[in-house]
């Protein structure tokens, strides 16, 4: 593997010790989380309180709702136990990126692993605003080190300098 | 109170212009998050006491716009009891199916399942019922969830004009000025259609890139789990097809749709009681009995506001600021309209526009028709703008991110001011251009 070390003059220490961490995998525990986005889900009371009905679906409507969240949540962590067996597994509901770096400081992570946006199909290309809010934020707030995963890209490169 | 204790009119005026203003202004900022209902009654009761308006008034203010209530009635009851037969259930896994396996494809088909729904059982149902069934759809089919649900938030009010019924608003201004069915149809089918294009053409813009997907459909249980009970499924079915049919005709002849949108419900009614799908208890609390407080007294206060001249006078300021000509009224009726609708909820401002245009009816019938239309139009498409309410929810969801703490309706924001103010302008022409 080959790591490029950027550095800016104050950051040689910080870029050696992450170094270490990634020479060291014989100490790795894996944990994988995955987050429940609660966002639409307000965004669907507001659209009742817009037609003047009392927050959330009746009572049959909002259980069909949670069961999917809970299901295909689970389902994608079964999936990723296959790739990443032995892993300790985390499911949490909330706003994504808040929910990460929380998790990240509670379970005390040396480091997180996120991609820069969910892929739907389409190509992860590079450019402005290839990062997502949630990887941004992470980016930004993470208590320890992050590592966004991008695909390899070369072939687009050099860009203009 | 002033009845018995006569004082001078200017007072009365000053004093029903500002319970008037502080109820709207109540609905517009819901402090200490009450009820809409609460308020618009509290205006209307204090109206009362102080004699601003007489009991006699406002009942029979109440008494005229009968069709509007029992059509809320009928068409909540009607959603509720399709939805019980599982029929939305069942058209969204279709809508599914239907796609091939395309994410796209199935964006499509939820705009297309959106406008049928909202067409015939009204905006109400698409929006409150429709959204969280393709919410639990694309959950379990892994696609990205806000695009589709958007889609259906969004095309319930922009499919909300293709009849009379698909939209209540359009029955609150109907029962006070009647547009016979062609001339409906004539003003309104085609803008409806301009704009669902409009609609699903940004759409598919904007959400280009997580639309690439296919899904698995195995992840769906089969059409049929989604029916409940098959008799009443198809006696459910059967019935709302005679009902759609009954709509137009009913429209065509001037009856009132209140009472088919009120046959319909009952009849499924009987169905589902039948069949012991539901009971009388589990049915009445599926409709928001709440909403007709809301409605009564926010007539009631209007109708207080109307005597002291000031709607009057608003609709005297629109119709000037038309300049008389169809292309004016077009463009002043969907831009009041629409702003208004944000500023208020929709009903209120449909309720505010009805008594404001009241002296449109010496106006030549094109200036009549182009203000009706465009009124129907800017407060059905209007709520788009700010999906979340109206432009006071928007602020306060500002507020509330400044602070951090919720900002999942500004993703509504977002797209509704990129999308609606479109929508409103190539839809005002179309109309106009149709006068």
């Amino acid at each position: 593997m080959r790591v490029l070390c950027c550095l800016d003059g104050t950051n040689v220490e910080a870029v050696s010790k992450a170094t270490e961490m990634l020479l060291a995998p014989q100490s790795l525990t894996l944990g994988i989380l995955y987050v429940i986005d609660t966002g639409p889900r307000r965004d669907i009371e507001h659209t009742r309180e817009r037609f003047l009905r009392p927050p959330g679906p009746p009572g049959p409507r909002e259980h069909e709702m949670q069961q999917a969240e809970h299901a295909a949540a689970e389902d994608i962590l079964n999936e990723a136990l296959r790739q990443l067996p032995n892993a300790e597994t985390f499911q949490r509901q909330g706003r994504p990126e808040r929910e990460i770096v929380n998790v990240a400081a509670e379970w005390q992570a040396d480091l997180v692993i996120i991609c820069s946006r969910a892929e739907y199909g389409g190509k992860n290309a590079i450019g402005p605003r290839s990062v997502g809010h949630i990887a941004r934020f992470v980016l930004d707030h993470a208590p320890c080190p992050v590592l966004m995963v991008r695909p390899l890209t070369r072939e687009q490169f050099p860009i203009a300098r | 109170m002033f009845q018995y204790f006569p004082i001078p009119e200017f007072w009365k005026t000053l004093l029903a212009s500002l319970v008037g203003v502080l109820t709207l202004v109540g609905i517009m900022t819901r402090p200490f998050r009450w009820n809409e209902a609460v308020i618009a009654m509290a205006g209307a009761a204090v109206l009362l006491l102080l004699g601003l308006i007489s009991p006699a008034d406002a009942f029979l203010t109440l008494i005229r716009d009968w069709n509007t209530f029992l059509f809320f009635l009928g068409m909540m009851g009607l959603s509720a009891l399709a939805e019980a037969a599982g029929l939305f259930d069942w058209l969204a896994v279709q809508a599914a199916r239907f796609a091939g396996k395309s994410a796209a494809r199935l964006f499509l088909n939820v705009f297309l399942l959106g406008s049928l729904i909202s067409m015939v059982l009204s905006n109400d149902a698409t929006a409150l019922i429709l959204t969280p069934i393709v919410y639990v759809l694309v959950t379990k089919l892994r696609l990205p969830v806000l695009p589709y649900l958007f889609a259906c938030t969004f095309i319930a009010d922009t499919a909300s004009f293709l009849l009379p019924v698909s939209n209540p608003i359009n029955i609150i201004i109907l029962s006070r000025f009647p547009l016979d069915l062609l001339t409906f149809l004539r003003l309104l089918f085609l803008p409806s259609l301009v704009v669902i294009g409009i609609n699903i053409a940004i759409f598919f813009l904007l959400y280009r890139k997580q639309l690439k997907g296919v899904f698995d459909i195995q992840r769906l249980p089969s059409a049929e789990q989604a029916i409940k009970h098959k008799a009443f499924f198809r006696y459910t079915c059967c019935v709302l097809a005679v009902i759609a049919f009954a709509y137009v005709i009913a429209s065509a002849i001037q009856l009132p749709l209140s009472l088919v949108a009120l046959s319909g419900a009952v009849l499924l009614l009987i169905g589902a009681l039948f069949w012991r799908r539901t009971s009388l208890r589990q049915t009445a609390s599926r409709i928001s009995w709440s909403i007709f407080g809301f409605i009564a007294g926010m007539f009631i206060v209007v109708r207080a506001i109307e005597d002291t001249g000031l709607t009057t006078m608003f609709g005297n300021w629109l119709i000037q600021l038309s300049g008389g000509t169809s292309f004016g009224a077009v463009m002043v009726g969907t831009a009041g309209a629409a702003l208004g609708t944000n500023l208020i909820n929709n009903v209120p401002m449909a309720v505010v526009m009805i008594s404001a245009l009241a002296g449109i009816q010496h106006a030549p019938p094109v200036i009549q028709h182009g203000f009706i239309a465009a009124t129907m139009f800017g407060c059905d498409l209007g709520p788009n703008l700010t999906t979340v309410g109206s432009l006071a929810t928007v602020l306060w969801l500002l507020i509330l991110r400044q602070r951090n703490v919720d900002v999942s309706g500004l993703d509504y924001f977002k797209v509704g001011v990129v999308v609606t103010p479109l929508m409103l302008l190539a839809g005002a022409l179309t109309i106009w251009l149709l006068l």
